[in-house]
C-alpha cells in the first residue's frame, strides 16, 4: 500500500513543528538522519541535496556570522578583533539555531521531493480543499520548467536579432525589458485563454465535483495523521506552558 | 471572458459577509502576532533555540496568511485565478534572472506586484500568500514570510488603486513606502524564527548592528528597513514597465483596471472616439 499523499505531509509538517518546539540539537540532527535517510531510499537524495544546499549554506554562514561575530549578550570571549567579539555563546546559539532550521527544512523537502503533485491535489480535492488552490499548486509547478524554456527561447531570439549584453546597469536593464515585455504579454495573453477554456468547463460553479483520480486511504493511515497532528499540538502546547512557566 | 457568468446565480450576501469575516480575523492574527511578538521579545530572543515565540510568529503569520487566501480565493474571477500561477512563476524566474544579471537585489515579488496592479489588492494578497506557501515546495525557509508577502500584495494594489501607478515617478515611491512596511513586519519572522537572514550579504548588515549593541531583532529590522525600500522601489519600476509595455487591448482587459482608472491614458469608453463597449 502506498502512501498518501497527505500522510506524508502531515508527518513532514509536525516533524517540523516539534523539532522547532523542542529546540534540542540532538533531535534536529537525529531528524537531518533521518530526513536525509528517507530521500536516499525513496531516491530523491540526487535532487534533494543541491535544492537544500542552495537554501542551506547561506543561511548557516549569515547565522555564523550574525552570531559569531557578534552576540552582546555572550559572556565567554574567544577572539576580539575591534567591535567583533565571538564568544562561545554566540557560535553555540548559531550552530544550534541552524540545525534546528535544517531539520525542519530537510523534513519538508524530503515530502515536496518525493510527493506525486497529482495525487497530491487529487488527495486534497477529496478532502474539500477549494479547487482553486490545488489548481494554483498543480498549474504552478506544472507551468515553471515550460515559462523557463520560453524565457530561453525569447532570450535566443532577441540574441539572433542582436541582442548583446553589455556592462553597465543601462545596458543590463534594457536587454531585461527586451527579454521581459515579451515574456510577460505572451504569459498573460495565454492565461486569457485558458480562462476562458476552463469557464467553459464549469471552473467557477459550485457543486459535487467527481475526480478522475482516486488516491488511495486507509483507516490506520488515517489514524497516524490524526496521531502526528495530535502530537504537533501537543509539543506546541507543552513548549509554551513551560516558557510561560519559566518566564 | 472576466464579466460575471450569465448562468449562475450571485454569491448570496451570506458569503460575503463569511468573507469580509475572514479577511478581517486573517488581518488580525498578522496584526496581534506582530504586535505580540514586538513587546514580548527582550525576555525571549536569547532563551535559547526552539523558543516560543519562534513557534508564534510560524502559527500567527501562516494561519493569518491562510485565512486571507480563504477568504479571497473563491471570490475571485476565473481570470485573476488563472493569473496567479503565472505571477508565481514570474516571481521565480524573473526574481533569479534579475538577481542573477542585473543588481545584487533579491527582486522576488514582480509577479505579485504585477498581478496586484492588475486585478487589486485582494488578488495582490492572495498571490503573495500563495507564492510563499508554494515556493516553500523548493525552498521551505520562505513558508513564514506569507504573511509580508501577503501584505506587500495588498498595499502594491493599493497603491495601484489609489492612482499611484498613473505617475510613472510615483511608482518607486510607493515601493519605496512599501518595503518600509513590509520590511517592518516581516523583521520578526528572521529574528524569531531563523535568529538572522537568509543571505550573506544581509547578515553582514545584522552583524554590523549587534556590533553596536543592537537586540536582535532591532538589527534586524534596521537591515530590512535598509534593504527592503530599495527592493521595493526597483520591483515596482519595473512592473510599471512591464505594465506599460503590455498592448492596451491586453492592459484593459482586467475590469480593475477600467474601474479605477489605475494607468495613465484614456481607458476604453471614456473617450468620444472610442468605442464604449469594454473590452470583455
Amino acid at each position: 500500500m502506498r502512501l498518501h499523499p497527505l500522510t506524508g505531509l502531515a508527518a513532514a509538517g509536525s516533524t517540523a513543528v516539534i523539532t522547532t518546539a523542542a529546540g534540542s540539537w540532538p533531535l534536529s540532527l537525529a531528524v537531518v538522519a533521518g530526513a536525509l535517510a528517507v530521500s536516499a531510499a525513496g531516491g530523491t537524495a540526487r535532487r534533494l541535496l543541491p535544492a537544500a544546499a542552495a537554501v542551506l549554506v547561506p543561511l548557516t554562514l549569515s547565522l555564523l556570522m550574525v552570531h559569531g561575530l557578534a552576540y552582546p549578550e555572550g559572556r565567554t570571549v574567544l577572539a576580539e578583533w575591534g567591535p567583533a567579539r565571538v564568544t562561545a555563546e554566540g557560535l553555540g546559539f548559531a550552530l544550534q539555531r541552524a540545525v534546528q532550521v535544517c531539520a525542519a527544512v530537510l523534513a519538508l523537502l524530503a515530502f515536496s521531493f518525493s510527493v506525486s503533485v497529482p495525487d497530491l491535489v487529487a488527495a486534497m480535492n477529496a478532502k474539500g480543499v477549494s479547487g482553486r488552490f490545488a489548481f494554483v499548486l498543480a498549474s504552478t509547478l506544472t507551468l515553471l520548467p515550460a515559462i523557463a524554456a520560453q524565457a530561453e527561447r525569447i532570450r535566443t531570439a532577441q540574441e539572433a536579432r542582436g541582442l548583446v549584453i553589455r556592462r553597465g546597469l543601462v545596458h543590463r536593464a534594457a536587454a531585461f525589458r527586451l527579454q521581459a515585455v515579451p515574456l510577460v504579454l505572451a504569459l498573460v495573453d495565454d492565461a486569457g485563454t485558458r480562462a476562458a477554456a476552463l469557464e467553459a468547463r464549469g471552473f467557477s460553479s459550485s457543486g459535487p465535483r467527481t475526480s478522475y483520480r482516486t488516491v488511495p486511504d486507509s483507516t490506520a493511515q488515517r489514524l497516524l495523521r490524526a496521531a502526528l497532528l495530535l502530537a504537533a499540538a501537543a509539543a506546541v502546547v507543552l513548549r509554551l506552558l513551560t516558557s510561560a512557566a519559566g518566564g | 471572458m472576466s464579466s460575471p457568468s450569465l448562468t449562475l446565480p450571485s454569491p448570496a450576501p451570506a458569503a460575503a459577509r463569511r468573507r469580509w469575516l475572514l479577511e478581517i480575523l486573517g488581518a488580525l492574527a498578522i496584526a496581534g502576532t506582530y504586535v505580540f511578538l514586538v513587546l514580548n521579545q527582550p525576555a525571549d530572543i536569547t532563551g535559547g533555540p526552539g523558543s516560543a515565540s519562534a513557534l508564534i510568529a510560524l502559527s500567527g503569520f501562516l494561519v493569518g496568511a491562510i485565512l486571507l487566501i480563504i477568504a479571497v480565493l473563491p471570490s475571485l474571477p476565473a481570470s485573476t485565478v488563472v493569473l496567479i500561477p503565472v505571477a508565481l512563476v514570474l516571481n521565480i524566474v524573473l526574481g533569479q534572472f534579475v538577481g542573477s544579471t542585473l543588481v545584487p537585489f533579491y527582486l522576488d515579488a514582480i509577479g505579485t506586484v504585477l498581478i496586484a496592479v492588475l486585478a487589486g489588492p485582494a488578488a495582490g494578497a492572495a498571490t503573495g500568500a500563495l507564492s510563499s506557501i508554494v515556493w516553500s515546495f523548493f525552498n521551505p525557509t520562505v513558508l513564514p514570510f506569507a504573511a509580508g508577502a501577503a501584505l506587500i500584495g495588498c498595499l502594491a494594489g493599493l497603491a495601484a488603486r489609489y492612482g499611484l501607478f498613473r505617475r510613472f515617478y510615483l511608482a518607486p515611491v510607493a515601493g519605496f513606502a512599501t518595503g518600509i512596511i513590509g520590511g517592518v513586519v516581516s523583521a520578526p519572522v528572521a529574528a524569531f524564527v531563523f535568529g538572522g537572514t537568509s543571505g550573506v550579504a544581509t547578515g553582514a548588515i545584522v552583524s554590523a548592528f549587534r556590533s553596536m549593541g543592537d537586540t536582535l531583532l532591532a538589527a534586524i529590522t534596521k537591515q530590512a528597513l535598509i534593504s527592503d525600500p530599495m527592493d521595493k522601489a526597483i520591483v515596482f519600476t519595473v512592473v510599471a514597465v512591464l505594465v506599460y509595455a503590455l498592448p492596451r487591448r491586453t492592459r484593459f482587459q482586467f475590469p480593475f483596471v477600467r474601474r479605477h482608472r489605475v494607468l495613465a491614458g484614456k481607458t476604453p469608453g471614456e473617450g468620444a472616439g472610442q468605442d464604449s463597449t469594454p473590452a470583455s
